[in-house]
C-alpha cells in the first residue's frame, strides 16, 4: 500500500508536468543520505548491552575488527538529531512506511525488530516488520535482470540478516554486477572489486579491503549493525591440551589428536557433542566444517591456524605456489589412506574438483576457486570431458588457473576431497541423497564406528591415520541441526562435553552450570541491515 | 458384520485419495519448497539462481501440482513410497526405522492410559461425592488442563536434572543391546504422556460409569440380590467401556503420528518428530507418507471402534 500510494503521489506529480509514461518509481532509501539517517537513528551500544547482553560487538564495517578492518570509519554513533537533519535534506516522505523483512525464528530478533522501530519512529520514519516464509532464498536474493537500470526483483526494502563469510571476499562479492538484489551495479564499486579480487598479494589485499571499507562506510550498501561471536562450550572434562580455539564453523588445525577426556565411571574416554546426523551426515562441500562429522572424519589437503589462515600441508606433504598465483601444486603424502584402508590419491581430488563443480550446493568460496581453473568452462559447457588445468602425476597434483583467485589456499585448507571408489557415477545433483551420506567414509584422525540415524553417532579413533591415533577413545555425537534447542538440558546432564553455539540464551545457561566453561571466538559473522535501492515497479 | 467390514474398507479408498489430495494441495499453498529449508539463508546469497533452479529440477519440484500429485499417488498405488528429497533415504526405510520408536512410546502411553484411568475412573464413581472422588476429579482436571510440553519439562527438570534418576532424553545409547538398556530412557516420557492421556480416560470413564449405575437394569440386577462387585463389574463396567472404547479407539493413531510434542521434548526419535522436520524442511514425499498413515489409521481405528463397540454392546448392531 505505502509503494502504490507512493507510486500514486508521484505519478500525480509527473502527470502535472508533463503527460509521460514511467516503467518504474524512485526507491527513497536509493539516496545516500537516507541510509546514513537510518545508521544515525540506531543506538547499536544500546541495543547489544540490552538486548543482546553485551554479547556482541557494535560494527562500523562488513569486515570484522583485526588485521583488515579500515581505520577511521564514520561509525555512525547514536545520533537522533542528525538522522532528522539527514531526513529532511532528503525529502523523507513521513507518511512512507518502510518493510524490514527478517528470516530467524527466535524471539530476540522480534525484539530486536520493535527496538529498531522504535528508534525510527524517534526520527520520523514508518516501520513494519514482517517474517520471510517459505521461498526465503528466492525472496531475498532474486536478481533484477538488468543490475544497473531495472526495477527490484523483491519485494521488501530493508533486509535483517548476516553475512556467514570464509574468507573476506564473500561480504562485498555479492555486490558485482548480477547478483545483488538490492544494489544497484555501480563502477567505482565494481573496481574496487576488482581489486580485492585480483590479487594473491596480501598487503595489496588489505589496502583494497580498506578502501572498499571507506567507499561502504558512505554508500551503505548494508548498514552494519553488529559482528557476532562463536561461543565454544566445554565440559570440565575435557582439555584441549593446548588446542587452539578459533572459528568452529570451519576447520582449522585444534590439536584434536592430543585432546583428552577424564575416563566415566566405567573407564571410558567418550566424549560427547551434538551436531551429530538427523537423517543423514551433510555433504561438507557447502558448510565444511558445521558438523561434527565434517570435522572429524575428513582430512584436507591443506590446513589452517585458528583464523583460518592456510599453513601447512594435511593430506599434502607439502605445496607451492607458482610466483604469479596460477598454479599450485600439492604433494600427497604416502601414507595417507581413507578409512577403508585405499590409499587417498591424486585421482581422488581431481575426481572430487571435478564432481563438485557439478554439485549446486557448492561453497561459493570453493566454486569460486574451481571456476577459476584452466578449462573449467568448457568442462562446465561440456565441451571437455575434463578441466585441463588439473594435473595429475602419481602423488602430485597440480592445479592450474586462468584468473588469480586470492583465496585458492583457504578452499584447499577447507574442501575434503572424497574417495572416489565410493562414489563413483554419483550424479552431483542428487550429490546429498547417495547412500554414500548415510555411512561416510573419509580420511580423518576419526572413523565412523557406528550410527543410529537420529539417535547418535560413534566415532573412534583411525588406527591407519597418518598423524598418528587420537587420544579419546570414542567421540558420540547426538544429533542436532545447527542451532540445538537441546544444549542446556543434555550439557546440564552431562550429555555435552564439547560444542559451540551463537545463541545468547544457551550462553548464559552454560554460563550458570560449574561443571562447563564458554570461551568467546571471533568468527566471520556480521549482521547488517541489507537496504534494497532499486526502484520498484508501480503497483 | 463381514459385509460391513468389506463395504467400510472399499470406502476407506476414495477417501483416502481425496484426504491425500487434500493434504497435498495443502501443501502446495505453503510457500517455499524443499530447496529453500536445504540451503541456509545465511549461504544462500552466494548460490546463483541457476544452481537453485537445477536442483529443483533434479527433484522434480518445478513440475506442474497436478502431475506432480499424479505422479506421486501412481506410485504410492504401485507400493513405491518414494524418498525423502533431503536425505534421498527410501521412505519405507525411515518407516522401518522410526516406528518401533513411536510404537514403544505411544503403546506403553495407551496401555498404560487405559488401565490406570479406567481403574481410577471406576473407582471416582464408586465412591462419588467421596474424598477419593473429588481429590481424582481435581488430578483429572489438571491433568487435562496443563499442556504436555510444560509437564514434560517439569518432569525432565525434577527426575533427570534434578534428582537425575533418569536419563535427559534419547531413545538409544552406544552400547545399548536390549529393550532393558533402553528402558530408563522410556520411563519419562511414557509417564508424560500416560498421564496426561490418563486424565482423559479416567474423566470419561466416571462419567460412563455414572451413567451406566443410575440404569434401571442395574436397580433390577441388585433387587435381584446380586453382589455388588458383580452388579458393578460385570453389568455397569461393560456398558460402561463403551464409550471408553471409543474414546481409546480414537488415540490409537497416535500409535502411528506419535505424539509430535512428547517427541520433540524428550528428544524420541520417532515419527512425530521426523514429520516435524519433514514439514519444516517440506519434504513432501515424507509428509505425505506420514500423513497418510496417519489418516489410514485413523479410518482403521473408526472401523475397528465400531466393530468393538457391537462386540461390547448387545444393543449395537452393525449394517
Amino acid at each position: 500500500m505505502n509503494r502504490l500510494y507512493s507510486a500514486l503521489a508521484l505519478s500525480t506529480a509527473l502527470t502535472m508536468t508533463a503527460p509521460i509514461a514511467f516503467a518504474q518509481v524512485e526507491n527513497p532509501l536509493s539516496d545516500e543520505r537516507v541510509r546514513q539517517a537510518i545508521a544515525y537513528a540506531i543506538d547499536m551500544e544500546t541495543i547489544v548491552d540490552t538486548l543482546f547482553e553485551g554479547m556482541a560487538v557494535p560494527a562500523d564495517s562488513m569486515i570484522p575488527n583485526g588485521p583488515w578492518h579500515a581505520d577511521g570509519l564514520d561509525d555512525y554513533a547514536y545520533n537522533p538529531d542528525r538522522a532528522r537533519e539527514l531526513l529532511a535534506e532528503a525529502g523523507w516522505d513521513e507518511d512512507y512506511v518502510v518493510d524490514v523483512v527478517y528470516y530467524y525464528g527466535d524471539q530476540l530478533t522480534v525484539d530486536f525488530m520493535t527496538a529498531l522501530q522504535a528508534y525510527l519512529a524517534d526520527v520520523g520514519m514508518q516501520m513494519t516488520f514482517r517474517r520471510l516464509e517459505g521461498d526465503v532464498i528466492g525472496e531475498l536474493t532474486s536478481v533484477p535482470e538488468d543490475p544497473h537500470s531495472d526495477v527490484s526483483a523483491v519485494d521488501w526494502d530493508i533486509a535483517y540478516g548476516a553475512k556467514a563469510a570464509l574468507v573476506l571476499h564473500e561480504y562485498y562479492n555479492v555486490y558485482a554486477d548480477g547478483h545483488s538484489a538490492y544494489t544497484p551495479s555501480d563502477p567505482a564499486r565494481t573496481e574496487l572489486l576488482d581489486r580485492i579480487n585480483g590479487t594473491v598479494d596480501l598487503e595489496e589485499q588489505r589496502v583494497a579491503f580498506q578502501d572498499f571499507q571507506r567507499y561502504e562506510s558512505d554508500a551503505l550498501s548494508d548498514i552494519p549493525l553488529y559482528y557476532q561471536q562463536i561461543y565454544i562450550f566445554e565440559s570440565d572434562r575435557l582439555d584441549r591440551n593446548g588446542g587452539p580455539y578459533g572459528n568452529e564453523q570451519f576447520n582449522y588445525d585444534w590439536n584434536i589428536l592430543n585432546w583428552t577426556i577424564e575416563p566415566d565411571e566405567n573407564g571410558n574416554e567418550i566424549m560427547y557433542t551434538n551436531k551429530g546426523p538427523i537423517q543423514f551426515f551433510t555433504q561438507p562441500w557447502l558448510n565444511p566444517g558445521l558438523t561434527m562429522g565434517a570435522k572429524i572424519l575428513y582430512d584436507r589437503l591443506m590446513t589452517a591456524d585458528a583464523a583460518l589462515v592456510p599453513t601447512d600441508g594435511q593430506l599434502a606433504e607439502s605445496f607451492e605456489v607458482s610466483e604469479d598465483g596460477l598454479s599450485v601444486t600439492f604433494d600427497l603424502r604416502d601414507n595417507a589412506t581413507w578409512h577403508d584402508g585405499e590409499p587417498v590419491t591424486g585421482d581422488d581430488v581431481s575426481w572430487s574438483v571435478h564432481t563438485a563443480l557439478g554439485v549446486p550446493s557448492l561453497n561459493a568460496v570453493f566454486a569460486n576457486t574451481f571456476r577459476s581453473l584452466e578449462g573449467a568452462e568448457a568442462y562446465l559447457d561440456g565441451e571437455a570431458d575434463s578441466i585441463s588445468g588439473i594435473v595429475v602425476d602419481g602423488d602430485r597434483i597440480t592445479f592450474n588457473f586462468d584468473t588469480i583467485d586470492p583465496n585458492v589456499l583457504v578452499t584447499f585448507s577447507q574442501f575434503p576431497p572424497l574417495p572416489r571408489h565410493h562414489l563413483e557415477g554419483v550424479n552431483p545433483l542428487e550429490f546429498q541423497q547417495h547412500p554414500f551420506w548415510q555411512y561416510p567414509i573419509g580420511s580423518g584422525p576419526y572413523r565412523l564406528e557406528e550410527v543410529q540415524m537420529n539417535d547418535f553417532a560413534r566415532f573412534v579413533p583411525y588406527e591407519g591415520y597418518w598423524g598418528g591415533i587420537a587420544n579419546i577413545d570414542e567421540i558420540v555425537a547426538f544429533p542436532s541441526e545447527d542451532n540445538d534447542p537441546n544444549v542446556l538440558q543434555n550439557a546440564a546432564a552431562g550429555r555435552l562435553d564439547y560444542g559451540f553455539t551463537k545463541s545468547v540464551s544457551h550462553v548464559q545457561g552454560l554460563e550458570e552450570m560449574d561443571h562447563m566453561r564458554v570461551i568467546p571466538a571471533n568468527i566471520n559473522y556480521t549482521r547488517s541491515l541489507r537496504i534494497n535501492a532499486f526502484p520498484f515497479q508501480p503497483s | 458384520m463381514g459385509t460391513f467390514i468389506l463395504r467400510r474398507i472399499l470406502i476407506l479408498i476414495p477417501m483416502l485419495v481425496a484426504i491425500s489430495f487434500l493434504i497435498y494441495l495443502g501443501l502446495e499453498l505453503t510457500p517455499g519448497d524443499a530447496v529453500s529449508h536445504m540451503i541456509p539463508p545465511d549461504v544462500a546469497n552466494t548460490l546463483s539462481a541457476e544452481d537453485l533452479e537445477a536442483l529443483r529440477e533434479q527433484l522434480g519440484l518445478n513440475q506442474p501440482f497436478l502431475l506432480r500429485f499424479w505422479i506421486w499417488l501412481t506410485n504410492v498405488l504401485q507400493g513405491n513410497f518414494g524418498h525423502s528429497l533431503e536425505a534421498g533415504v527410501a521412505i519405507k526405510d525411515i518407516f522401518l526405522d522410526r516406528l518401533p520408536a513411536t510404537l514403544e512410546l505411544s503403546g506403553f502411553a495407551i496401555l498404560f492410559s487405559t488401565i490406570i484411568g479406567c481403574f481410577l475412573g471406576t473407582i471416582s464413581a464408586l465412591r462419588r461425592g467421596s474424598a477419593t472422588d473429588n481429590s481424582l476429579t481435581v488430578v483429572g482436571m489438571l491433568g487435562v488442563s496443563i499442556p504436555e510440553f510444560f509437564f514434560g519439562l517439569v518432569a525432565l527438570s525434577f527426575f533427570a536434572l534434578h534428582l537425575e534418576w533418569l536419563p535427559v532424553g534419547g531413545r538409544l545409547m552406544p552400547g545399548y543391546d536390549s529393550f532393558w538398556d533402553r528402558a530408563p530412557h522410556l520411563v519419562l516420557p511414557v509417564l508424560v504422556l500416560s498421564l496426561m492421556m490418563t486424565a482423559g480416560v479416567m474423566r470419561y470413564s466416571r462419567a460412563a460409569m455414572l451413567d451406566a449405575l443410575s440404569r434401571e437394569y442395574i436397580r433390577t440386577a441388585r433387587a435381584k440380590g446380586l453382589p455388588g462387585w458383580r452388579v458393578n463389574l460385570l453389568h455397569g463396567l461393560r456398558t460402561a467401556l463403551t464409550p471408553v472404547v471409543v474414546l481409546i479407539g480414537f488415540r490409537l493413531p497416535a500409535l502411528i503420528g506419535g505424539s509430535v510434542i512428547i517427541e520433540l521434548v524428550f528428544q524420541w526419535p520417532g515419527l512425530g518428530n521426523e514429520f516435524i522436520a519433514a514439514v519444516r524442511g517440506q519434504d513432501y514425499p515424507l509428509v505425505m507418507m506420514i500423513a497418510l498413515f496417519s489418516v489410514l489409521a485413523m479410518l482403521l481405528a473408526s472401523l475397528i471402534i465400531d466393530v468393538l463397540t457391537a462386540l461390547i454392546d448387545p444393543r449395537v448392531r452393525l449394517e
